[in-house]
């Protein structure tokens, strides 16, 4: 499979982008993109895609489990990518990356 | 990769779940006993039945919960793994075996026999807990105020044994001077104050900004707390045990208090910002347990200025009620609260952290009965309310009846422990496809 030109790059991209939404923090009961926790979602075109995205607190127990659902959820419709997914704590993360929805949904 | 993910030195789920399991049927057993001891609360408070189901409740139910819980903790807080995992397993079958022993022989009272061998098992199987975490603390990456929290804790937990081991000793061999009581109550101090609120303390402060997800708190307040506390602490023993001077005891009291101060307010910035507004039944039982904690502390000052007051003919009833509220009014009710929040996660991360994304998977609230853990709730802070009338009215029947109050909440806990330790996971996901089918 060659690489793919812009256009399906970005098509991939939000693709992914709407999969993490069904990946939940499953202590504040919200999922990882309407929390703020993605900072980043980059696809090479070919099989690898980077994620960067960090944690409600570097502390956080679930740390794995929930990196581990980002790897499996992205690789239950792409089975053949190579998933990365990077752990970032610059900038941190704050309540202001909440999206609109996300507050609602939390009551704030 | 996932970097830098605390979960790394996260220790293996054996070590840390047959601590919660002990203390399940510990705390169980401490429903029993107290159903059976109601007569003796109106004897005296250092009954020998009434030292039972104190040290039922502070080793069999508090501690035990304390160790799983900071064994899991402990790559959170120190950002290291635990010095050694056998060392915990080793010293979990030693302390369960100990606190039975313990159990038994203060139950039948046998003070010179068999209460010795029970006091150095259990003293063994404290030091062998405390130099894991002290070994764990000397490869710590992260050493702050909430880490030091921990390890004045342990620190305070052994002198609190040593003087316990001296105190049975003394039983057969006679050679401390001043009373029993006045040792008794050393102990006791070092135990509730030393260990317990300082560990509970030190794990709260990572804990409950973490469920409450608030940031940027004021740690001064926490060091300030830390500094007063301890301070406090080291100078009321100096001065009880070396100079026994009034106006100083007064003083250190005092410093303990405003260390608790502190410490509230630190819990009431993360509260006030918090960004989970909802709190859920866990939670609910965490931020009670700390409203509870003001009554140990009015009750502490009373006792410090009872001649003043003219309290003194009501100094049984005053030391029973301040170690209640301590025992039950707070380390309880916030070991409910923080088994709610901990467990479920701890068992969610067994059966389900390989299984996240592939399939559907519950949250971690889901693997018991909210239901029950509410009925509970209720159930608890009736106990608490009787209770506290059955000493102060005197009233056996109205003992009795929390009494059994409290039993029902320690098997409805039981109910719901078991229930997440026998979680089937494959179960649940086969119903879950099935379901998602039909729909």
């Amino acid at each position: 499979m060659g690489k793919k030109d812009y256009k399906e790059i970005r098509k991939v991209e939000n693709d992914i982008y709407e999969l993490l939404k069904s990946v939940m923090d499953p202590e504040i009961e919200l999922d990882i993109i309407n929390l703020g926790l993605v900072y980043n979602i980059l696809y090479d075109g070919d099989k690898d895609v980077r994620i960067e995205m960090t944690l409600s607190t570097p502390s956080c127990p679930l740390g794995d489990a929930i990196t581990d659902n980002v790897k499996n959820t992205i690789k239950k419709k792409y089975p053949d990518f190579n998933v990365d997914v990077d752990v970032v704590f610059d900038p941190p993360w704050d309540a202001s990356m909440i999206s609109e929805e996300g507050k609602k949904k939390l009551g704030m | 990769m996932a970097k830098n993910l605390h979960t790394d030195n996260a220790p293996d789920i054996s070590t840390v779940k047959p601590h919660f399991l002990f203390a399940a049927i510990g705390f169980f057993v401490l429903g029993v006993l107290l159903v059976f001891s109601t007569p003796y609360f109106f004897s005296v408070y250092y009954d020998h039945h009434l030292l039972a189901v104190t040290h039922t409740a502070v080793l069999g139910w508090l501690m035990m919960l304390i160790f799983g819980s900071l064994y899991q903790l402990i790559p959170v807080i120190f950002d290291t793994a635990l010095y050694s995992e056998k060392l915990a397993k080793f010293t979990f079958w030693l302390t369960a075996f100990s606190i039975s022993f313990l159990v038994y022989t203060f139950w039948m009272g046998d003070y010179t026999t068999l209460l010795p061998y029970a006091a150095t098992a259990m003293y063994l199987s404290l030091f062998f807990f405390v130099f894991n975490i002290m070994m764990s603390y000397k490869n710590a990456r992260i050493k702050n105020f909430k880490s030091l929290f921990i390890l004045a804790a342990v620190f305070w937990l052994l002198l609190t044994e040593t003087e316990g081991l001296l105190m049975v000793f003394n039983f057969k061999y006679n050679f401390y001077s001043a009373s029993h009581l006045y040792h008794l109550h050393g102990h006791a101090i070092m135990g509730l104050v030393g260990f317990f609120l300082m560990m509970i303390f030190g794990v709260g402060t990572t804990l409950i900004p973490m469920f409450l997800i608030s940031h940027h708190l004021n740690e001064k307040l926490l060091k300030k707390s830390f500094y007063l506390l301890n301070i406090g602490l080291a100078g009321l023993m100096l001065s009880k045990y070396f100079f026994s001077n009034q106006l100083l005891i007064i003083l250190f009291w005092l410093m303990i208090i405003a260390g608790i101060i502190y410490y509230f307010r630190y819990i009431y910035d993360s509260y006030k910002h918090r960004m989970k507004k909802i709190l859920d039944v866990g939670m609910k039982y965490t931020m009670l347990s700390l409203v509870f904690l003001s009554l140990p502390v009015v009750l502490s000052l009373i006792m410090i200025f009872m001649p003043q007051l003219g309290l003194q003919t009501y100094a049984e009833t005053i030391i029973l009620l301040f170690g209640m509220s301590m025992i039950f009014g707070f380390f309880t009710t916030i070991a409910l609260g923080q088994t709610y929040k901990t467990l479920p996660f701890i068992i969610w991360l067994e059966k389900y952290q390989k299984l996240v994304g592939k399939y559907h998977t519950p949250l971690p609230r889901e693997l018991y009965s909210e239901k029950i853990a509410g009925i509970q709730f209720y159930l608890y802070m009736s106990f608490l309310i009787l209770t506290f009338f059955a000493i102060i009215l005197a009233q056996e029947w109205l003992m009795q009846l929390s009494s059994i109050l409290f039993l029902l909440v320690t098997g409805l806990y039981n109910y719901n422990v078991w229930k997440m330790f026998f979680h089937d996971s494959e179960k649940y996901i086969n119903k879950r496809d099935k379901e998602i089918l039909n729909n």
